[in-house]
């Protein structure tokens, strides 16, 4: 049994005319883990995304960390549910990352607004055992 | 203009055989745009008395369509078993994942579908912020 401690920290001195500070923090029960840095293909949802997560790799909870590492930030990286009629999730402009725990048993998958955008992702929680990523 | 910064971490001493770190920070700004998010909607905690179904947390109707707002969701619970499903509201509801005690939750949000939550139990907290723009 492994943990994994992620912190995330929001700050503005300007946004409110208090300035805005928060920071949390959560520590992880993990016995398998990911991190990736892959280039996405596609430029359109429909199935054929690349894959940050696949339906009941993990047991009872996961969590998916992307990172968009384009400098445009125009250049988007978009996640969906691939097991519900391709849902958008999330879109991430480049140079920004989103931190999702998802729903274990959905796939979710990538695309981009060019080809061959990088991406860095992460997926860590308890391995299901019965599933296998191939 | 306002800045704000989010940063995350993310580490782990012992589910790999070297440890694990890494961190990264993204100035938040407005969609294609170098210029800051400007508004927020303010660190919020809202209490449940009773479990919660679809209950609507952050209303799109609030918020410009296709946008570069962020959200940070947290479940304040500090019970492993008490868990807050985030989900896009659709169709039926299309679920994120799950929030167990203390996890939290930080993504992009397009401004498209508002976003619902479910409690799993009585007299839990939710914790949330918008960061947004007009």
């Amino acid at each position: 049994m492994a943990s994994v401690r992620v912190t995330l920290g929001i700050s503005s001195a300007d946004v409110l005319t208090t300035a805005l500070g928060l920071n949390v923090a959560t520590t992880l029960t993990a016995d398998s883990g990911t991190m990736i840095r892959a280039k996405v293909a596609d430029t359109s949802g429909a199935g054929s995304g690349i894959t940050v997560y696949k339906a009941n790799d993990k047991d009872t909870s996961a969590y998916v960390y992307v990172n968009n590492l384009a400098t445009e930030f125009e250049d988007y990286i978009y996640i969906y549910n691939d097991t519900d009629t391709d849902a958008s999730v999330a879109k991430i402009a480049g140079g920004q990352f989103a931190f999702i725990p998802v729903a274990v048993d959905k796939t979710f998958k990538a695309y981009g607004t060019k080809v061959n955008q990088l991406i860095e992702y992460g997926v860590f929680g308890m391995d299901d055992p019965s599933n296998t990523l191939g | 203009m306002a800045t704000t910064t989010a940063s995350i971490t993310v580490s782990s001493g012992d589910l790999t055989g070297d440890a694990l770190s890494l961190s990264t920070t993204a100035t938040l700004t407005k969609a294609g745009s170098a210029t800051g998010l400007d508004q927020t909607s303010g660190v919020a905690r809202k209490f449940f008395a009773t479990a919660q179904t679809a209950y609507n947390l952050i209303a799109a109707a609030d918020y410009t369509a296709d946008k570069a707002h962020k959200v940070y969701i947290k479940n304040t619970s500090t019970s492993n078993s008490e868990y807050v499903t985030v989900e896009l509201s659709a169709s039926p509801n299309l679920s994120i994942g799950r929030l167990y005690g203390g996890d939290w939750m930080f993504i992009p949000y397009d401004g498209n579908n508002d976003i619902d939550i479910d409690t799993s139990d009585v007299n839990m907290t939710v914790e949330y912020l918008v960061i947004y723009e007009a």
